[in-house]
């Protein structure tokens, strides 16, 4: 069993090391000039706005940046290892596909985790120069975005063991947008009575609802948001992240590597 | 020598941007970016466009609301502000919690011509929009019974609005009072003097606090000019004749104060009727 855990982190770190190198975190550079133009401009442009649009502005480009690298970097974690072979002399070592797989989510997990924790004090570190109250509540928003980045990392890894990589990132988009339409698809009896209560409720059903991950309009106007609902949402995320995951290791270990 | 060459066309690229620029900003006006168009003319496109982003889409949008109004103010010479209205309902639908879009952009509807867009009833449904988006919001019910007032000169109509924003919990403790002052009073000048105080004193520095104080100045324009104009109905009862200027009743003696309005322009006067009025010029002046 420690076997086990330490090759998965094994290869958690090499996964981490990985994206690193890939320069993924330079993002976080183009954070900080976005924050510090923000702050700089937005109390002469925004008529009194001017905090809220920060944290707006803030929250929205760690959604948004998280997501970029989740899908992209996602999608490549096990493919680019099979294009380039590496994948063969890995498995021939005492390393199973399982080991490798959740190894390589653990790795991106803990990469979009040290990202959006240095965007977070980069967010507080304006407030706090910009003379506005550092607020901690806005972590409140970003463990859901959290959530919702490992959920897409899933969901990238899943694609990227059925099709290759190109399609792959075709579909996890598509499942990210659509997420994020979710109630929409759900109030689709509203505008379009015809359409089957059934065919809405399976289609509601077999999208995971991006939209329960986001708080940040909440947060920003400094709403509470309650424990016991960010509880809900994380089992709501633990559930999804069984599905895609296993769906995708099974995928994984269905695949024939001759 | 290639090398050189290249750095040579890159630099001259550089330096004849700046006189690229001046030549188009020469025939197309420097300010041609306040020539706005509206792509999405409702919030819910935009809405179903930015799943996940409707905040950030609201502060986009409000902020293009702010740069509009300024440059409509500032620069256009028709100032028609025909894109406000939109604007401000695209910002309030992404964001129906933004309260300060529904009280700045009702002072830059309501507000007359050059300051605003001059169109009071507009800028009263904005707030009404606002109060039903926020009903525990006081001061969008307070603003909307002000604006009852001021804009449109419908007391009865602000007071029904000032008793229920008096009714939310953690409404200000005046706004019953006042209601029933307009009431009783059908809205004279001194009711709309403490509407406007309250506003001042309530308001943040910014354009509301603003508003509020040349509002002020302009109610206390209002009472010098009708000094003036009872000094000069005394003036000719006195000689029996108006004065042909107004500097007159400052050497006869019925007036001692100075003949300018709170923004220190003279006061227009007509000696054929008697008229005193504040000048169109003056930064005091409203239209009726």
């Amino acid at each position: 069993m420690g076997g086990r855990v330490s090759r998965t982190l094994a290869v958690a770190a090499n996964a981490f090391r990985e994206t690193v190198r890939e320069r993924v975190l330079y993002n976080l550079v183009f954070f900080a000039i976005l924050m510090t133009l923000s702050g700089l401009l937005l109390g002469q442009l925004s008529v009194r706005q001017d905090e809220k649009i920060l944290k707006d502005l803030g929250l929205a480009a760690m959604d948004l940046f998280g997501t970029l690298i989740a899908v992209f970097i996602g999608t490549g974690l096990v493919s680019k290892e099979i294009e380039r072979r590496s994948l063969y002399p890995l498995l021939a070592k005492p390393l199973s596909r399982g080991e490798f797989f959740l190894g390589k989510f653990a790795g991106l997990a803990f990469t979009l985790l040290v990202n959006l924790a240095v965007m977070l004090v980069g967010l507080l570190l304006t407030l706090l120069l910009t003379h506005r109250r550092p607020d901690p509540g806005l972590l409140a928003a970003v463990y859901p975005i959290f959530l919702g980045l490992l959920l897409t990392v899933a969901f990238a890894m899943l694609f990227s063991t059925l099709t290759s990589s190109t399609l792959a990132i075709v579909l996890t988009v598509g499942v990210v947008v659509v997420g994020r339409y979710a109630d929409v698809i759900r109030g689709m009896r509203d505008v379009a009575p015809d359409v089957p209560p059934a065919l809405v409720s399976a289609l509601f059903a077999i999208v995971p609802n991006f939209s329960n991950f986001d708080f940040k309009a909440r947060v920003a106007y400094g709403d509470a948001v309650p424990a016991g609902l960010l509880g809900d949402v994380t089992l709501y995320a633990a559930l999804w992240l069984v599905l895609a995951l296993g769906l995708g290791l099974a995928s994984f270990r269905a695949r024939d590597f001759q | 020598m290639r090398r050189l060459g290249s750095g040579l066309v890159l630099a001259l690229a550089a330096a004849l941007l700046p006189t690229s620029q001046a030549r188009i900003d020469s025939v197309a006006g420097r300010y041609r970016a306040q020539e706005e168009v509206l792509y999405l003319w409702s919030g819910d496109q935009v809405k179903r466009l930015v799943p996940g982003f409707e905040s950030l889409a609201a502060d986009v949008y409000w902020l293009r609301t702010v740069q509009y109004f300024g440059g409509q103010r500032l620069f256009a010479p028709d100032k028609r502000f025909e894109l406000l209205r939109p604007l401000i309902e695209i910002t309030t639908t992404l964001d129906p919690r933004m309260e300060i879009a529904y009280r700045y952009g009702a002072i830059f509807l309501s507000e007359s011509p050059p300051l605003g867009a001059g169109r009071p009833r507009e800028g009263i449904e904005v707030l009404e929009q606002g109060a039903r988006a926020q009903p525990a919001s006081w001061r969008l019910r307070q603003d909307l019974g002000f604006f009852h007032f001021v804009f449109l000169n419908d007391a009865e109509a602000a007071a029904k609005v000032l008793v229920e924003a008096s009714q939310i919990p953690g409404a200000a403790f005046w706004l019953r009072p006042m209601a029933a002052d307009l009431l009783a009073k059908g809205g004279d000048r001194e009711s709309s003097r403490r509407m406007w105080r309250q506003m001042f004193e309530q308001a943040e520095e910014g354009i509301i606090r603003e508003n509020a104080r040349v509002r002020l100045q302009i109610l206390d324009s209002l009472d010098l000019r009708d000094g003036v104009a009872a000094a000069v109905a005394e003036f000719e009862r006195r000689h029996g004749r108006r004065p042909a200027q107004l500097a007159e009743l400052v050497t006869d003696g019925v007036w001692s104060g100075a003949l300018v309005d709170a923004g220190g322009v003279r006061f227009s006067y007509d000696p054929g009727t008697g008229r005193v009025s504040i000048s169109e010029q003056s930064p005091m002046w409203r239209p009726k």
